[in-house]
């Protein structure tokens, strides 16, 4: 059931009629249904192995709490990450690890290869679980007693198969003191809602039309305008899928009462490499720095250590993404280009250039964002790297962008620097009825008109 | 803000520039002529168009009856009839009775509707009729908000109906790739639709039909197979497979059940007009299969056959024509078959009308 069909809607609508028709003690187990209700939908045969890593942790994490020595502590925590980490990493990693082996020993690649489905959302709820052990491991967190509270932390179905992943003090804030949202909040959590629909269905779907001719058939695309087009198309795609979903995902929590992080600002005006890993996919930057980079040594130990740890991040970060080269080789070249930066000048590429010269820095991130992007969604290494010749190869002709889809680009360029500079989506709800009743009927035109409305296409994410 | 209100009034909002844009002329108005949607509405706004200077006969159908007024008209001075088409390629009788409601709105425009048929006896196609995904797009235009329970019913696959009472409500999601289109060629469009309002008319009653024959082609029934002369076109040769050699469909019931209720419709609509509905059994082919789906006494046409104002044309009555010379592939007549073909209509309609009053 995805976020962009008339079903989840369905679906959504009665959640939503259920939960608040319903006397309060019982909407908890309202909304742990529905979330059991929803990732079952995709393939039930999975709901045990969600069902088990909830009941691991959330014993490992009570069990942390009532033991006393530091050492019975750790085990516990070892105990629960060895738990998180060997699904995530049997149903991820098996595979590319056994075509590794296989390779080692000049069998077949496939010699050891066995047919596993991904679970959805495993990356996300595993590391969503990570984050709680780790947290009360810590005493940051105070280990959750109901069940059925920690429970509905990991399955939440607004965020349980893409994120944003949300750390347990942020999302029992909101459950223990839940109120119903104010009118505002109804009002924005709608907003949310229709502008991520738009993303998804108007911008990004269209754009992962023009990326997948490029990418399925590069031969028949040489050139540089081509290569250009087509991964600019892709860079469109991701990130329209992707915080597109994010943001109905905060859209539908707002209808609930609960508050989720910002995951996306506007990345692609980012001035800097740093500065665009603090505005893409913002929970997973977060959770690499407070769950690997940090406990690495951050930048404590000197400038080596300091590369070095971030390397190991981002590489692991890339690696997270999936069981591929392609995303290792994505992770270290923004570690690479991290470290870069670092070397030139921390504050440099931390703090804003001047009005001047900001378009230039952003026109030059935005190109070295793309050139990552294309191992990130080539399918092999050597078509990676095929892309990146023909992208320097200034040659050929035929850009793949239609000039109508390119015009909507560039509104949306506007908006996107209107609201980097005034927040105006944000603070809709709180003017004038008629401006929201615009922008709505806007975004519900923009779907009907150009949204890629015959087939639901499934959200990039949702492969991780 | 109060919610209910603010959500209430976005709703309706978009529901009216919806409605304003899209339930009206304004969209059709820049169709595409050349895409499906658009060539109905052509053939239909000429039928709308067409003076209409004596008694008048409407002919519908598929490609089949495209070019039956340039003939059938030369001969207006002896037989007093005057003949248009609004037969559409790939259209069935469930678009029919949307076209009709639109053409002939007071059902009272025509004297007789001629409607051509592949057989008498609802012989069953392969795949289901009542979920033909095309049917949608040909009516669009001419569904309303009233229909849209019985519309969307009348397809078979959930998928469909849903599709249907989606597209009947936003009919921009039914218009989308004719916009698409208008997206990325807008300029040419406006020429395209221009060009096609000052001449189509003129391209459409004059076009004579290709001089092309099967003639050459030969069908072995023992093996199954078809002879191709040298540089023959593909797709005429697998047109000729697919139509004459490959199996029948088993008879399910479910054409017989889709006709006895749109054609029900129809003849519904002209229960008490002064219209006649005269349907016809089109000639088969160049080529006609030796195994026929079997004789249904109780099929669609046989039984509204009993009504006051149904005629039956003779089912064998175009069987001279079913030769290959006259024939440009699988199933069309070509330019001199038609010629044939709309006289032969032409006579027997005027025979079964009579003199015009």
């Amino acid at each position: 059931m995805l976020f962009n069909t008339p079903q989840f809607f369905l679906f959504l609508a009665v959640t939503l009629a259920v939960f608040y028709l319903a006397p309060k003690p019982a909407r908890k187990w309202i909304l742990l249904i529905a979330s059991y209700f929803f990732y079952m939908s995709w393939n039930w045969r999975f709901a045990p192995l969600l069902l088990s890593l909830t009941v691991i942790d959330y014993v490992a994490a009570i069990w942390m709490e009532r033991v006393e020595t530091p050492r019975r502590r750790k085990l516990f925590l070892v105990l629960s990450l060895a738990a998180n980490l060997g699904f995530l990493g049997f149903f991820k990693y098996y595979n590319f690890l056994a075509s590794m082996l296989a390779e080692a020993l000049r069998k077949d690649s496939h010699a050891f290869a066995l047919s596993i489905v991904l679970p959805l959302g495993i990356s996300f709820h595993t590391f969503q679980s990570i984050s709680y052990v780790v947290d009360v491991y810590r005493g940051e967190q105070k280990a959750i007693r109901n069940p059925i509270d920690y429970a509905l932390f990991i399955a939440f179905f607004p965020q349980l198969v893409a994120g944003p992943i949300v750390r347990a003090r942020e999302f029992f804030a909101d459950y223990y003191k839940w109120a119903p949202p104010v009118s505002e909040e109804t009002l924005r959590g709608v907003l949310w809602i229709l502008l991520g629909l738009t993303k998804k269905m108007t911008l990004a779907d269209q754009f992962a039309q023009i990326a997948d001719s490029y990418f399925k058939n590069l031969a028949a695309h040489p050139g540089a305008p081509a290569a250009w087009s087509g991964v600019g198309a892709f860079a469109m795609q991701i990130f329209f899928d992707f915080s597109g979903y994010t943001d109905m995902a905060i859209g539908m929590a707002l209808l609930l009462g609960f508050h989720f992080p910002t995951n996306f600002r506007r990345p692609y005006l980012a001035f800097s490499i740093t500065d665009f890993w603090h505005r893409w996919h913002i929970s997973l930057s977060r959770w690499l720095r407070d769950y690997l980079y940090i406990p690495l040594g951050g930048n404590r130990h000197g400038a080596l250590m300091t590369y070095r740890n971030l390397m190991i991040t981002m590489l692991l970060g890339g690696l997270w993404h999936g069981a591929s080269w392609n995303f290792v080789i994505w992770g270290g070249y923004h570690g690479a280009l991290l470290g870069l930066e670092r070397v030139f000048g921390r504050k440099h590429f931390q703090e804003p250039p001047h009005w001047l010269l900001y378009p230039f820095r952003a026109a030059i991130t935005f190109v070295l964002v793309c050139v990552g992007w294309v191992f990130f969604r080539a399918a092999t290494l050597h078509d990676g790297v095929y892309v990146i010749q023909q992208m320097f190869s200034w040659h050929g002709k035929g850009i793949l962008i239609p000039a109508w889809l390119g015009c909507v680009l560039a509104v949306s360029l506007v908006i996107a620097v209107l609201e980097e500079r005034t927040e105006w989506i944000e603070r809709l709800a709180h003017g004038p009825a008629w401006a929201y009743v615009a922008v709505v009927v806007t975004l519900l035109f923009s779907v009907e008109l150009i949204g890629v409305t015959e087939k639901a296409v499934p959200f990039v994410y949702f492969q991780f | 803000m109060r919610v209910a209100p603010v959500l209430l009034a976005s709703v309706v909002a978009f529901a009216a520039i919806e409605g304003a844009v899209f339930h009206t002329g304004v969209y059709p108005w820049i169709l595409n002529p050349d895409g499906s949607t658009g060539y109905l509405e052509t053939i239909l706004r000429h039928e709308r168009e067409r003076p209409k200077n004596g008694p008048q006969v409407l002919g519908i159908g598929d490609s089949r009856m495209i070019l039956l007024p340039r003939i059938s008209n030369q001969h207006t001075a002896e037989t007093g009839y005057t003949f248009g088409t609004i037969a559409v390629a790939g259209s069935s009788p469930r678009s029919w009775y949307y076209m009709l409601r639109d053409t002939d709105p007071t059902a009272r425009l025509y004297r007789a509707i001629v409607l051509a048929l592949e057989s008498y006896d609802d012989a069953e196609k392969w795949g289901d009729e009542a979920d033909n995904d095309a049917d949608l797009s040909y009516v669009i235009v001419h569904l309303r908000l009233t229909d849209l329970w019985e519309y969307s019913r009348s397809f078979h696959a959930p998928k469909q109906q849903w599709k249907a009472a989606r597209g009947i409500l936003l009919k921009e999601l039914v218009y989308k790739r004719d916009f698409e289109n208008l997206l990325l060629h807008p300029v040419g469009r406006f020429n395209n639709v221009r060009l096609s309002r000052r001449d189509s008319f003129g391209w459409f009653y004059g076009y004579s039909g290709p001089p092309d024959t099967v003639s050459d082609y030969r069908i072995d029934w023992e093996t199954k197979t078809v002879t191709a002369p040298p540089n023959a076109d593909p797709a005429r040769v697998d047109g000729l497979k697919t139509r004459l050699l490959l199996p029948l469909a088993p008879q399910s019931g479910n054409q017989s059940s889709y006709l006895k209720y749109w054609l029900g419709k129809i003849h519904e609509r002209y229960r008490d007009a002064p219209t006649r509905l005269i349907f016809l059994r089109l000639p088969r082919g160049g080529f006609v299969r030796p195994d026929q789906a079997p004789y249904n006494p109780h099929s669609s046409v046989r039984e509204l056959a009993a009504q006051p104002n149904v005629t039956l044309m003779d089912e064998h009555f175009f069987d001279s024509l079913e030769k290959p010379e006259l024939f440009q592939d699988e199933m069309h007549l070509n330019g001199p078959g038609m010629n044939r073909f709309s006289l032969m209509i032409t006579e027997e309609v005027r025979r079964i009308l009579g003199p015009p009053r």
